[in-house]
């Protein structure tokens, strides 16, 4: 028993040396985490906890300026109906001016897994050339597993895509019960010279009240087919045509057809529309349309015919977002219905921990020509099943958020649930 | 038997290190055997170094003889006294990678072997080559792997993990008819460290709405404010233990203030370090809380005391195939085991093939405990709003959908020309 001891004395003496001598010669792992790269990710659509776990060889702020590395991932949709992640690395204060751009896409089809996993690998791989510049990196291998063959076949759809897609929501209670079902089918053809998207869709709702033994019933539906077409010319301007066939319950159309040939120019050249774009859309529309029931200015059909311009600026930036329009148009048959909408939303990152938003919107209407003649009932009204007349509309939302205290987030801790802690977030795709 | 197997195996070994490594020895490069792979071309410029050994380090590349064929320079430059010295990698990007330039350096541990010194020294070039290989086509079979376990709370941090955050926002909107707007504010204090997690918050809103209906105007407001605090210690990796403690005041449930304290203990069946893969969690809580009301309930109570348990059940999966979850919660008075509910709840996104997807989800409750409803009942308008909570023994919801998508697999190009089809805002509360 002695000796045992004895000698699990020695061993624990010689391991302690050990430990001692690897500690002087090279640090330990947790040394070397405090001199990690770090990391600000700004992204709105990411799965930050499995980020945060797989990688683990860089610390995570919370503010932008306190990081050595912004990244701020964009996304796209593209012609398949996948998105193009654009991850843009900005090096910051000591690791300023190494920059890189790498992308990620994903399909329409691809599970949320596979999307994260993507995200890591291209992640992982920017990372590597800030990493490189930290102690750490001689703890990061890279493998290498070649295929024993490859090269995809040819594409003999010819950038064709067709999609369809169904979905239902039910959902109730002993005085309520609410009832939607939609259904659409699409088929698009995107190339960088030309755009083609045809679609289909069809939407119906229905919600029912029980009160004090009296049924209110509520229902909407609408359909809508429509068609675009674009073609390049250059990296600033485009040319195509809009066609629409619809009907809808809410605006009391029957049925309306529309045809828009338009012509749009962009400010900056369309390779940068992932970060900023101002772009201008002109447009031509004849409209024949066939009413539900006769509008209150007496007419069961009609044609008309109108034109509108509209005025479009995003940038996505370090320091926040912008994104503000504004879009007018009149009737050719009468000038003064017409109609002028604004549209803005300004998130902006400051300094150290502080955020602030605006959003705002308003429009001034002045032609509604498919209301209907007759007073809506009152259920119509207040369940807002029909339209209603109305000149003007607004929305305006104001708010900040000031954070301080620890700069680091790397703590992943799922214990008793990740409860977010409320309040009011906007996301903008 | 065995030892044909093992020989085959080494013979095998030995034929794919030849395939791998076309050149092994330093004789002057043989011509591609197999497909031009596209791999990147790289030009190592140090002059005397074993070629031959990086090649068989960095097989992902194609190092070439020459700097014009090459898309990316590596310019090696030793530091320093022979047999001790340091090496600064200089990469540059050349013709579509021009101006991805890139510095790294490494420095041997003193006491390195010579063999070490190069593997390290191949191991950064890895690192830095990294950015341009994830834009060309072998990418895909590259693994970019960390050594290493590392506490994410090895950083220096000066606040000690606590992060403060004040937060406020506000939104309005109206038309002609109709008018609503809301307000919402903030405060919360949160420490999360893997062994404890503290999260606490204060919070307020009050929301108004306004409807004209001609002759009748019909105005409305609901108020809530609260604190809610959150302590859990974890337990080892399966067990967690921890405590509830919240204050509410709500116009909607009928309460004018409200106190609840309540322990807890939560089990879960996978170890938490997997808990962005799967996690099945138990959780069970005893609380008591102690209620004034707003207006006499249905049993005729305005203030009570009561103690209430629940036990709940989480499932969650995320894998490549898709996701699935399941909730199950059950909870009960203790005074009156009659006053109870039963909440099942689950979601699952499958990937039936290729191009289809399938989604469904669904939840019921079975409600038998709603002993704060006011005896005055709500009234008609405020049942078409749902701005009461009103009498049910049951609740559910069911929802399913189906994508298919066939056509070109080399869809991935983005065309922002006239839009990408309408941007998307959410907002969330």
């Amino acid at each position: 028993m002695r000796r045992h001891l004895g000698i699990i004395f020695v061993l624990a003496l010689s391991f302690s040396s050990l430990a001692a001598a690897l500690s002087q010669d090279q640090p330990s792992i947790d040394e070397l985490k405090k001199t990690a790269v770090k990391v600000y990710l700004d992204c709105d659509s990411c799965d930050v906890e499995y980020i945060k776990t797989e990688i683990t060889f860089v610390n995570y702020v919370r503010d932008r300026l306190e990081a050595q590395v912004h990244i701020l991932i964009t996304t796209q949709t593209t012609g398949g109906g996948g998105r193009e992640y654009t991850l843009n690395f900005m090096g910051q204060n000591d690791l300023k001016g190494t920059n890189d751009i790498q992308k990620y896409f994903s399909t329409t089809t691809d599970t949320s897994d596979d999307i994260r996993r993507g995200l890591v690998k291209a992640l992982k791989m920017g990372l590597l050339s800030y990493v490189g510049k930290t102690p750490i990196a001689r703890r990061i291998t890279v493998a290498y597993l070649p295929p024993d063959k490859a090269g995809p076949g040819r594409d003999h759809w010819n950038f064709w895509v067709f999609s369809l897609t169904g979905s239902g929501y039910f959902s109730g209670e002993k005085s309520y019960k609410d009832q939607n079902a939609d259904f659409s089918f699409s088929a698009n053809r995107v190339t960088p010279a030309t755009k083609v998207r045809l679609g289909l869709s069809l939407d119906t709702s229905k919600t029912k009240y029980d009160i004090e033994d009296e049924i209110v019933t509520g229902t909407k539906s609408s359909w809508d087919g429509s068609g675009l077409f674009v073609k390049s010319l250059g990296e600033h301007w485009s040319a195509g045509v809009f066609l629409e066939a619809g009907s809808s319950l809410y605006s009391n159309i029957d049925l309306g057809l529309s045809a828009a040939p338009a012509l749009e120019y962009n400010a900056f050249p369309y390779s940068q529309s992932t970060r900023r774009q101002l772009r201008f859309l002109y447009k031509l529309t004849v409209n024949p349309v066939k009413y539900r029931e006769e509008t209150i200015y007496g007419k069961t059909r009609e044609t008309l015919f109108q034109e509108s311009l509209s005025a479009t600026l995003d940038l996505r930036e370090k320091w926040g977002t912008v994104s503000v329009s504004a879009s007018g148009s009149h009737y050719f048959h009468d000038f003064s219905k017409n109609q002028l909408d604004l549209f803005g939303i300004i998130n902006l990152n400051l300094y150290k921990g502080l955020s602030v938003f605006v959003l705002y919107g308003r429009s001034w209407i002045h032609d509604q020509l498919s209301l209907l003649g007759r007073e809506p009932t009152f259920e119509e009204q207040l369940l807002r099943l029909r339209e209603l007349p109305r000149t003007s509309d607004y929305f305006v939302s104001i708010g900040f958020q000031f954070t301080f205290g620890s700069i680091f987030t790397n703590v992943i801790n799922p214990r008793f649930g990740s409860s977010g802690s409320g309040g009011m977030s906007i996301h903008i795709n | 038997m065995n030892k044909h197997v093992s020989a085959a195996a080494a013979l095998l070994v030995a034929l794919v290190a030849l395939a791998v490594l076309p050149s092994g020895a330093q004789t002057p490069p043989a011509k591609p055997a197999g497909p031009p792979q596209a791999l990147l071309k790289v030009f190592l410029d140090w002059p005397g170094a074993d070629i031959g050994f990086f090649r068989a380090e960095i097989p992902f590349v194609e190092f070439v003889p020459v700097l014009g064929e090459a898309l990316v320079r590596a310019l090696v430059t030793p530091q320093g006294p022979p047999g001790n010295e340091s090496f600064a990698v200089e990469f540059s990007g050349l013709k579509e990678f021009q101006g991805d330039d890139n510095t790294l350096t490494y420095a041997p541990a003193p006491g390195d072997k010579p063999e070490d010194v190069s593997k390290g020294l191949a191991g950064l070039i890895k690192i830095g080559l990294m950015r341009y290989v994830a834009k060309t086509p072998a990418a895909k079979f590259v693994s970019v792997n960390f050594q290493d376990l590392v506490k994410p709370t090895s950083v220096v941090d000066k606040w000690d993990f606590w992060v403060f955050n004040l937060s406020a926002s506000s939104f309005l909107m109206g038309e002609t008819q109709y008018k609503d707007s809301s307000y919402y504010g903030s405060f919360s204090a949160s420490r999360v460290t893997p062994e404890l997690k503290i999260r606490t918050s204060v919070y307020g809103n009050l929301s108004k709405s306004w409807f004209d209906f001609g002759d009748d105007i019909y105005e409305s407001s609901s108020h809530g404010y609260g604190f809610s605090g959150l302590v859990v210690k974890s337990l080892g990796k399966h067990w967690s233990a921890g405590a509830f403690l919240s204050v509410e005041s709500s116009t909607y449930s009928n309460l004018k203030f409200s106190v609840t304290a309540a322990p807890a203990v939560e089990y879960n069946l996978f170890p938490y370090s997997e808990s962005t893969k799967r996690q099945f969690r138990v959780l069970y809580r005893i609380g008591y809380t102690g209620t004034r009301y707003n207006e006499e309930t249905v049993y005729f109570k305005t203030t009570e005391s009561l103690l209430r348990e629940s036990l709940s059940f989480a499932y969650e999966v995320k894998r490549p195939w898709g996701m699935a979850s399941l909730n199950l919660v059950g909870s009960n008075y203790i005074h009156d085991f009659s006053k109870n509910r039963i909440e099942l709840g689950g979601e699952v996104s499958f990937r039936v093939w290729r191009g289809l997807s399938f989604e469904v989800g669904g939840s019921y409750a079975k409600i038998r405990d709603q002993i704060a409803l006011p005896r005055g009942g709500a009234s008609y308008e405020e049942v078409l709003l749902r701005q009461r909570q009103l009498a049910t023994g049951y609740q559910y919801s069911f929802s399913v959908g189906l994508n298919f998508t066939f056509g070109s697999t080399r869809s991935n190009v983005v065309n922002p020309r006239f839009g990408n089809g309408g941007q998307s805002i959410s907002i969330s509360m």
